[in-house]
């Protein structure tokens, strides 16, 4: 352990002196401070408002006095017009790039019959596509004024109309645990994804980070002095916990980093994190109201921070020693001059699997797959991470976990067969199954 | 005494036998030459002496114990193939060296401060490898070997890259670290260095031993009776007839004299033919014949 503690030192002293460690510890949460407000200044000035000539040859919508509502943020303007289709036409512009009043036509023809629609449909014609989500907007309130229509041929007055289409909210209770409302779903959803998303490209951007060490070490021939001094596996273990203490050191900066903007910046400029997590979790700007917003935050605050402290350092550990080690193996078999990419595949894969998975498990988080991801040591930090907002399974937990670690040592000893053969081994190109014949080989 | 023993090591990679049965021992306190064409086995060799691989058969004894990794601590390796990290200051890689063989941190420190002054380079300890040339890191490979007072120095051509004045100077050092009892492994490819330096030397083709002993035995052991005399005069004697001469020039002969005869009687002919000998020596052969001959009967 003497001589690993040394080679530890060594790893984290000569990284974290480095320009680069600075650079990326300080620009990551400058980073992460740009992209939320981007994210913010993008979704308030990229909207484009869109004019809609409504011709109603039919007259069935004037008829019944049935308008088709615009949106409440200004982006989208119903029109009803009485000139004929053809001089709205010949009004709209012939090429995309010219401006007009109107963006698009909705075209009801004269032979529309309400009780069969598609007979004659009701067209929608444009000279510049517009967005799908305004295309769906459009195509639901359309729907709507359809169906008023159709009410309203029934004889059902505004007011009844009003009242059938009156919307209530569902009430969101768990049996279980009473602070698990709507709004904690949410955030436990935002957290869980930017979790699992942090365990992810760390995963990526540490396991590079190793393999490019032991690259280093073996193309410019320093292996061959340090063997002689310390056991492979040695400086195998020595330069992974080395990268994976520089990696933790990051890791707490940056959440401090975050916590800091978080507190310190971002209410001057009037955000907070809740903002940020409702739009990360996959909903649109126009699906939280103000009292969801609310509730989101007030969710954030009833997340199990104390499990979340616990086991997600421990999922990043044991993920980044049980990859950590393979890309060491890589980077031993590779070339001197880091070529044959292809023997990375083998690690790349589960590990985009894993975030698949992730992304899939946060809108089922007690499915199957979201057990057996959470269970397999190849994706269970990524996906467990995820879950990990959601899940009160200790045992389930403990599994994970213990399978992890015991993955870790299974992976440690075939990277550890793998690394003291390809670290002296100069100027053959090796293939997969050659990588497989050193596992079983003896020393 | 013997510091090092190999006996019967074999090692195969896959199909491919690079040690085959190899045997030999290495004297405490002497100067050892390994030798051998490319491809002969030898790094095979020392990464088992340096613990870095293991023979599949047979037994390495140091001093007289079962090599074990307690003993890389007593080994000193500077591989032919060498390099250091580019980025780190000469100081603190000597220092993290010496640590990894064994020294405490403030021990490294000190012999650190003891070899950059012994070289004169101490305004080199806060210089990285990569402001250093070829040379420079060279002697920096040289200390790290040393760093850590090693009863056996392993030197895989020690003077590749080296111009005449600073392989003078690690021919020094090795000379005086032989002087203060360290046993030191030489593997070259240039013979007439392992003549001026080497005690004993081992010759290895195809991962075995085809010859070893000390130098000065081997070149008796192949010597083939030849005889180089300087004289006044001309030698016109019919002696001459009997005797088969290689070369011959003015006042100079090689001669090639029967196994059985002795120096002192060809010696005898000329004082008997009244010819004023003024130098009479016998012709060695040198490690490089010895290796080329050896090699191609192999």
């Amino acid at each position: 352990m003497g001589k690993i503690w040394i080679i530890i030192q060594r790893e984290y002293i000569t990284r974290v002196r480095r320009k680069a460690f600075f650079i990326t510890t300080l620009l990551a949460p400058l980073g992460f401070l740009l992209f939320m407000v981007s994210s913010v200044l993008i979704s308030t000035y990229n909207r484009s408002t869109t004019h809609i000539a409504v011709v109603d040859e039919s007259g069935l919508f004037k008829k019944f006095d049935i308008s088709i509502p615009d949106e409440s943020d200004g982006t989208l303007y119903f029109h009803i017009v009485d000139d004929k289709y053809e001089d709205v036409v010949s009004k709209m512009p012939k090429k995309k790039e010219e401006e007009s009043k109107y963006q698009g036509i909705l075209f009801i023809s004269r032979d529309f019959d309400i009780n069969n629609p598609q007979k004659s449909p009701i067209a929608f014609r444009f000279v510049k596509a517009p967005g799908m989500a305004k295309y769906q907007l459009i195509s639901q309130r359309m729907n709507d004024a359809y169906q008023r229509l159709r009410m309203r041929m029934l004889n059902i007055d505004e007011r009844q109309i009003d009242e059938m289409q009156r919307k209530i909210t569902l009430n969101y209770d768990s049996l279980v645990n009473q602070n698990e409302k709507r709004g904690f779903t949410l955030a436990a959803s935002a957290m869980g994804m930017l979790m699992g998303f942090a365990i992810y490209i760390s995963l990526f951007f540490y396991g590079t980070m190793i393999m490019k060490g032991v690259q280093e070490e073996k193309s410019n021939r320093v292996v061959e002095i340090l063997t002689s001094s310390v056991k492979p596996f040695q400086l195998l273990m020595g330069k992974i916990l080395g990268v994976g203490t520089v990696g933790l050191t990051q890791f707490i900066l940056w959440i401090v980093f975050i916590m800091l903007i978080n507190v310190l910046v971002l209410p001057v400029l009037g955000m907070n994190m809740g903002d940020y997590s409702a739009t990360g979790s996959g909903m649109s700007a126009s699906d939280v109201d103000p009292d969801s917003m609310l509730e989101i935050v007030q969710g954030f605050k009833q997340l199990p921070f104390t499990q979340i402290a616990l086991i997600f350092p421990l999922l990043f550990l044991g993920g980044f020693l049980l990859y950590g080690s393979l890309f060491a193996a890589v980077g031993a078999a590779m070339g001197e001059d880091g070529d044959q990419q292809s023997l990375m595949i083998p690690i790349t894969v589960p590990i985009v699997v894993s975030i698949l998975i992730a992304i899939n498990v946060i809108n089922n988080p007690d499915s199957s797959l979201a057990f057996w991801g959470s269970i397999i040591p190849f994706t269970s930090p990524v996906v467990l991470s995820a879950r990990l907002p959601f899940l009160h399974d200790w045992k389930q937990i403990a599994l994970s976990l213990t399978l992890l670690f015991a993955g870790f040592l299974f992976t440690a000893f075939i990277a550890g067969r793998i690394y003291r053969i390809g670290i002296l081994m100069y100027g053959k190109k090796i293939k997969m199954k050659e990588l497989l014949s050193w596992v079983f080989s003896k020393g | 005494m013997s510091l090092l023993s190999l006996q019967h090591i074999v090692k195969q990679y896959g199909t491919y036998v690079a040690s085959d049965d190899v045997s030999f021992t290495i004297p405490k306190g002497k100067i050892f030459g390994m030798l051998g064409p490319n491809g002969a086995g030898k790094t095979t060799l020392i990464r088992m002496i340096t613990r870095i691989l293991y023979p599949d058969k047979g037994t390495i004894l140091f001093d007289g114990e079962e090599l074990s990794d307690k003993h890389t601590e007593c080994i000193g390796y500077m591989p032919e193939e060498r390099g250091l990290y580019k980025k780190m200051k000469v100081g603190e890689h000597l220092v993290y060296l010496g640590r990894l063989k064994g020294l405490t941190k403030s021990k490294a420190k000190e012999n650190v401060q003891y070899w950059l002054g012994r070289f004169n380079i101490q305004s080199w300890e806060n210089k990285t490898i990569e402001e250093l040339s070829k040379g420079m890191s060279q002697k920096i490979q040289f200390i790290a070997t040393v760093l850590h007072d090693p009863k056996l120095l392993i030197l895989d051509e020690p003077f590749s890259g080296l111009d005449p004045i600073n392989s003078k100077l690690i021919e020094d050092e090795i000379h005086e670290l032989s002087n203060k009892g360290k046993t030191i492994i030489f593997s070259t490819h240039r013979m007439e260095q392992v003549e001026e330096i080497c005690d004993d030397i081992v010759l290895v083709n195809k991962g075995r031993v085809i010859l070893d002993g000390s130098v000065k035995e081997l070149k008796h052991r192949f010597k083939e009776n030849k005889f180089h005399i300087l004289f006044n005069g001309e030698v016109n004697g019919a002696f001459l007839d009997k005797l088969n001469v290689i070369e011959r020039s003015t006042g100079e002969l090689t001669v090639k004299f029967e196994e059985e005869h002795k120096g002192n009687e060809l010696l005898r002919l000329f004082v008997e033919n009244n010819v004023e000998v003024h130098s009479f020596n016998e012709v060695l052969p040198t490690i490089n014949d010895i290796f080329i001959r050896q090699v191609q009967l192999n």
